[in-house]
């Protein structure tokens, strides 16, 4: 895939994991393997600039005698995850569009 | 090895980086151990599974842009000194100049490198044109007799070369860009071993 849609695909796909509950690092790792492999450095560097943009929020939390922190996704993440579905559909049209130019 | 020889492993390897950075990641390291292990594996199967820190070292350099790494290997670990300060003003139309002229010299290198390319589309072009034109050459005077059969086989040969080339360039494309890749990943990964530069 392409780096740059890559990286926009991703921020998005972390976003996901984050929608109807906070999550952790290792968490996301794992709802997110059964359709990409992501590295853990990959994670890191993406929910940093994700922190960065003020999409996600986080805090450490205790849990069970070590430390686990927790990402929250902000309003403007959720507008993001919108707009995202959005572009998605033109995305969408466009394709349909190619595929049916080549079947002719 | 174990957890804690692998996190100090990672943070001396991680010297290049932003002090900051480097512990966060640090950090970020240790919480998905910790949590590998309470998921039920063992310590050497999460150490494992992370791919050793030679790896998590590789990805953590090409994720990091080179002018992080360069700001961060030049940025002095104290406060300057007044006679540092008017050294570094005074000595400006010295330093300034050379400094401008290495960064010209680093892109002319890296621009010969394209000029190759460069030189292959020229070519290809050129052989495109010929072709094309050797055989306008050849039909325009067959029909009174005076066509000049060497033309015809001129243009067919140049047609041949011509596509030669066009595999040929692309060829050389895709190579530079990843020889390209290579050598920013190279760069990166000499700045970071070396660490910061000792004041």
């Amino acid at each position: 895939m392409d780096a740059q849609l890559r990286r926009g695909v991703l921020d998005v796909l972390v976003l996901s994991t984050l929608q109807s509950e906070d999550s952790y690092g290792y968490k996301i790792i794992k709802d997110v393997k059964p359709v990409l492999d992501l590295s853990e450095s990959t994670l890191y560097t993406i929910l940093k600039r994700l922190i960065e943009e003020g999409m996600v929020e986080s805090r450490s939390t205790e849990f069970e005698g070590r430390l686990r922190k927790y990402y929250h996704i902000t309003s403007k993440g959720m507008k993001r995850l919108m707009n995202f579905n959005e572009e998605w559909k033109e995305l969408m049209a466009i394709y349909s569009f190619i595929n049916k130019e080549g079947r002719r | 090895m174990n957890k804690i020889e692998f996190l100090n492993q990672l943070r001396e390897r991680l010297q290049g980086l932003p002090q900051e950075e480097a512990n966060d990641r640090v950090v970020f390291y240790r919480e998905i151990i910790d949590e590998m292990i309470a998921d039920g594996k063992t310590e050497d199967e999460a150490l494992a599974e992370l791919g050793g820190v030679d790896k998590v070292v590789e990805d953590i350099t090409s994720e990091t842009s080179l002018t992080k790494l360069v700001v961060e290997k030049f940025r002095p670990r104290r406060e300057l000194r007044i006679f540092e300060i008017v050294l570094l003003v005074l000595g400006f139309p010295l330093w300034f100049p050379l400094l401008i002229l290495a960064g010209i010299l680093v892109l002319i290198s890296y621009l010969l490198i394209w000029m190759l390319v460069i030189i292959c589309y020229v070519i290809e072009f050129s052989l495109a044109v010929a072709s094309f034109g050797g055989l306008i050459g050849f039909f325009a005077y067959l029909f009174d007799g005076t066509a000049n059969w060497i033309v015809l086989g001129e243009a067919i040969l140049a047609a041949g070369l011509a596509i030669f080339f066009f595999f040929a360039c692309k060829a050389a494309t895709t190579m530079t860009l990843r020889l390209s890749k290579t050598i920013l990943i190279k760069i990166k990964t000499a700045i970071m071993r070396k660490g910061r530069v000792q004041k």
